[in-house]
């Protein structure tokens, strides 16, 4: 029998070619985004973690004033800690831009050359595959570093360097003015003897702890090494250590030390495509969902059509699982192959080899190949079949489950009878029964847009933010520089606004950030902090309000690393900052709150470029940079969104032309009827056809604000790694724009299907009708 | 005996809404013999149909089809029963709209163990040069040949047919008649027709005649007219 019904599988796709189409579009077009999105995050992702593996990636590193001694090596290396010297000197090119030399490495973060070789002679260097591409440069060619002549011997990667920052505090890598490269250690020797370098040599060591000790423990470690202010020939520090007494207490050996999870150099690429991962997977599980629930409502519509027939079968003794694998065969068929193609597309060039290509021009990482991953395979084939008949095997056995002699008879499930009375004009009365009639199809339309509605939402929110964070970050930075002091001079420098600034960590959803707790006077001029005296008061930036969902009379606790302690403060209220997470406090209060003098700051901020010597300085951050990040953060987003945004638009027009399809086609025999009956192509669309748009512009109305809503939950955990605020509103132009796009889609749609109706003719319904 | 019904009782609905259906039926049918079940609207008649063919649970009485007790059987073995033993013909042919004649016969074939021949079934219903055409290509009259080609290609042991005329015009009716005649008398299926025309009574062996849930009137028809000679269809 099974033979027999699979004959009428096939001319039922041939009669539904077009929706069949469009529900394969659908799915093709899913599984393209899923797996392309996800697919090149895997592939950034896994690709990069396994060079870096491969690398020797450190586990850690951590700067000194000076050198450690042969014996203070010693005792880390009997810990198990193996530990390299990552030495490296700063050298100004002729086009102003800046290389950091380093010698070879032999035991960590070891170099991958792309193209040629690793140093192997006197005179030859690797250079950084971003400077090279920003600089032209190819193996073989000639740079000058100081006043050595060296040759391009290859070119490559780093993995302690895969976002090329200059320093930990740069908020964007800058490759036409700044990379990285690798001589012979003779070479470093001889470059340091040249004393060429715009910067003391910095001593940086990297190390691996290689599971003999933990990171905590080798703090201890460094934390007891000592020295004498003596050994440090920085004339800022000594200007600093005398002015403040430094003397008094001892002067550690260690300035800085970073495991690699908290270095911004290390793992960029891949903590950048996680947000793809996170949006793809969501997106895959929303069209998931969404395809399923069409499936189901073609498949209850379809056996609600042909109820006697099957009823009919029954009644021969044709049993439930045989109608139950005839009804479940096209839907599973249709989805596997539009699942395969679109997977195959997915994995194309068009495809991940598309989403892949923008980390590689900001990102210094190797080249990764594309990856099957077996759970994102599984996903792409198997899942939506496997939803299919999930879904379909629930509600056909449900319908099945009827009478035979219900089916014959096509008896529905009856509502209690409600005799409503409806007052009005006869088309007012008619188009109100009508609705009411249709009230279920009228909520499956209804579920079906508030489903697609989430995915062009999901795709709207990411370039909300990415609007937000462009417009406000630039808005928002009042000050044109910000200088943060390693060293900070007696006085403040004449036309700036001093802060004292220090950096503690907060956790949200898995992930610790850094957040600045700024002491500012009341009267700063460059935020709207009107901050009250108080040593647990503080004022947020309406970054980190969004993004840690704190609002005015919270607590807001930060972990100060540093001194290992929390510090609690209640939140006076939000300012609108959206460049950083900030706590703001009295200025005052903060410096009593950490023990400082009454004059201290660490910060200042400035209309102009101050003259301030860049030996005092840990970092300087100008406008024009926040704007630049800003715009980074926009462009890395921007293929994730233009291909959700597309497929998202597209998606939602399929779904509407089903969804119509299924509301014109049950309307159709009535429609038709009429026609029989004498009425005039506008008299039935005043019937009927208004009715629909009621129940399609409610439909909308009621699906955006709430699939914006869910999706506005829903969306911090999918950006939960990222150190942005969450401002996701929407413009009230924006709203109205969804509207009427759905309400102009929709008479695109009813346009589309009226025609095919209009072609019917009254006799064949009449003979149809039986 | 082929089928032996006994005291069927067969009600719907609770309380405000409780109607008593079937009051207390006996009734019994010999093996290979066509019985028609008259009655006006709402006496009853497609409700014993429908519970002789296991559509419908019966509240209490026995069933006995071919030696079967109906009543107490689970769906599955319902549906087995109505696989093995039974025919269907509705006033309403129901075929499967994208099958062919024949594919929608053969839908049918398949279910049963020792199936007519087809190509013998098909010439036999005048259905030959319409094997290859869909439903919406074929009358009124020709689908109902096609669905009785359907309910008998199992060769069933007794065929239900509801208002099989109902739908068709007189002539239609008289050629359907004639067959479903030509088919008892080649196969020996025994026949149970529910219908409101008066005419048919003359071609069956058996008279059923039925009034509020009750059997008024069971008859042997000793004189049987061929369907061929039936007048007002």
């Amino acid at each position: 029998m099974q033979r027999i019904l699979r004959k009428r599988i096939f001319r039922d796709l041939k009669e539904n070619i077009f929706r069949y189409l469009a529900l394969g579009f659908l799915i093709i077009l899913g599984m393209y985004i899923v797996i392309s999105l996800v697919g090149a995050a895997d592939s950034i992702i896994e690709g990069t973690k396994d060079a870096a593996e491969a690398n020797h990636v450190e586990d850690g590193q951590f700067q000194v004033f000076v050198p450690l001694s042969e014996e203070e090596k010693l005792s880390i290396a009997k810990a198990g800690v193996v530990l390299e010297e990552h030495f490296s000197m700063d050298y100004e090119l002729p086009d102003d831009s800046m290389l950091r030399i380093f010698s070879k490495r032999e035991k960590i973060d070891f170099v991958q050359a792309d193209s040629g070789n690793i140093p192997e002679k006197n005179g030859e260097i690797l250079l950084e595959r971003r400077y090279c591409e920003e600089h032209d440069i190819s193996t073989g060619d000639e740079v000058m570093i100081g006043d050595i002549h060296f040759k391009v011997s290859g070119i490559g990667t780093a993995p302690d360097y895969e976002s090329v920052l200059r320093n930990f505090s740069d908020s964007t890598v800058d490759s036409v003015r700044f990379g990285i490269g690798f001589v012979t250690e003779e070479d470093y020797r001889l470059l340091k003897e040249r004393g060429e370098s715009i910067s003391s040599e910095e001593y940086s060591y990297a190390y691996l702890l290689k599971g003999k000790i933990t990171q905590d423990e080798l703090q201890e470690i460094l934390q007891d090494m000592e020295m004498s202010s003596e050994d440090i020939d920085d004339e800022f520090f000594q200007e600093y250590w005398e002015r403040t007494g430094g003397w008094m207490v001892p002067l550690p050996k260690v300035m800085q030390c970073i495991t690699a999870g908290e270095n911004p150099r290390i793992a960029s690429a891949a903590a950048d495509k996680s947000v793809d991962h996170a949006s793809g997977l969501a997106a895959g599980v929303i069209i998931l969902i969404l395809f399923a629930y069409i499936i189901s409502v073609f498949t209850v519509h379809g056996i609600e059509r042909e109820a006697r027939m099957i009823g009919t079968l029954y009644a021969m003794g044709v049993k439930k699982n045989e109608l139950l694998r005839h009804y479940l065969a096209l839907p599973v068929m249709v989805t596997f192959i539009a699942a395969t193609v679109g997977t195959a597309l997915g994995y194309s060039s068009f495809g991940v080899g598309r989403q892949m290509i923008q980390p590689y021009g900001y990102f210094s990482i190797p080249s990764v190949g594309v990856r099957c991953e077996p759970y994102l395979l599984i996903y792409g084939l198997v899942m939506p079949p496997f939803a299919a008949v999930f879904t379909n095997y629930l509600v056909i056995r449900k319908k099945l489950d009827r009478p035979a002699l219900a089916l014959i008879r096509g008896e529905h499930k009856k509502e209690k009878a409600k005799n409503r009375r409806i007052r009005g004009s006869f088309v007012h009365v008619f188009r109100i029964r009508h609705i009411l009639r249709e009230k279920r199809t009228a909520f499956t339309v209804f579920c079906g847009m508030l489903i697609s509605l989430l995915v062009v939402m999901l795709s709207l929110n990411c370039y909300a933010l990415c609007v937000h964070i462009q417009e406000e970050n630039a808005e928002d930075t009042r000050f044109e520089y910000m200088y943060t002091y390693k060293y900070p001079q007696e006085k403040v420098p004449e036309g700036s606004e001093e802060a004292y600034g220090v950096t503690m960590k907060k956790e949200t959803l898995g992930y610790s950030f850094d957040v600045t707790l700024l002491g500012i006077h009341e009267d700063n001029p460059y935020f709207d902090a009107n901050v009250n005296e108080g040593k647990d008061r503080v004022l947020i930036s309406s970054a980190l309000a969004q993004k840690y969902n704190l609002d005015t009379g919270d607590t807001l606790i930060l972990w100060d690393e540093e001194n290992g302690r929390y510090f609690a403060f209640e939140i006076d209220g939000a300012v609108k900052y959206s460049a950083g997470f900030f706590a703001f406090m009295d200025i005052d209060s903060m410096r009593e709150l950490m023990g400082k003098n009454e004059d201290y700051y660490n910060i200042v901020f400035s209309d102009f470029e101050l003259d301030i010597d860049s030996g005092r300085l840990y970092s300087t951050l100008s406008k024009d940079e926040v704007k630049k990040s800003s715009s980074v953060f926009v462009s890395q987003m921007t293929p994730m969104i233009v291909t959700l945004l597309a497929a998202s638009v597209l998606i939602f027009a399929v779904v509407m032309y089903l969804m119509m399809k299924v509301m014109i086609d049950r309307s159709a025999m009535s429609i038709s009827m009429l026609k029989v009956f004498g009425y005039r192509k506008k008299e039935i669309g005043k019937l009927y056809l208004n009715g629909n748009l009621f129940v399609v512009a409610l439909s909308a109305a009621l699906g955006i604000p709430l699939s914006k809503a869910v999706m506005d939950r829903l969306y911090p955990y999918l950006v939960s790694n990222i150190a942005c605020g969450l401002n996701l509103t929407f413009s009230w132009q924006m709203y109205t724009g969804i509207f009427a796009g759905i309400l102009a889609l929709y008479f695109v749609i009813n346009r589309l299907l009226m025609f095919r109706v209009s072609k019917i003719l009254p006799a064949e319904v009449l003979k149809n009708r039986e | 005996m082929y089928l032996k019904v006994k005291n069927l009782k067969k009600s719907y609905g609770e309380e405000g809404s409780y109607i008593e259906v079937l009051k207390g039926i006996d009734l019994s049918v010999e093996k290979g013999d066509m019985c028609v079940i008259q009655g006006s609207s709402g006496s009853g008649k497609s409700t014993l149909l429908h519970c002789i063919g296991g559509l419908d649970e019966i509240d209490s009485g026995s069933v006995l089809v071919g030696g079967t007790e109906l009543g107490g059987l689970s769906a599955g073995k319902l549906s087995d029963y109505r696989r093995e033993s039974l025919g269907f013909i509705f006033q309403f042919y129901n075929l499967v709209p994208n099958l062919t004649v024949k594919e929608n016969i053969q839908v049918c074939e398949y279910l049963a163990d020792s199936p007519l021949n087809l190509e013998e079934l098909l010439e036999t219903l005048g259905l030959t040069e319409h094997q290859n055409k869909f439903p919406s290509q074929l009358s009124g009259g020709q689908q109902q040949r096609c669905a009785i080609a359907r309910a008998l290609v199992k060769n069933p042991k007794l065929l239900l047919c509801d208002e099989p005329t109902g739908a068709l015009d007189s002539e239609t009716s008289r050629d359907i008649l004639v067959l479903l005649e030509e088919v008892n008398r080649k196969f020996g299926t025994t026949m149970l027709i529910v219908t409101h025309n008066n005419s048919i009574k003359y071609m069956v062996d058996q008279v059923v005649y039925l009034k509020d849930g009750r059997i008024k009137r069971d008859y042997r028809n000793e004189e049987k007219v061929p369907a061929a000679r039936l007048e007002d269809l």
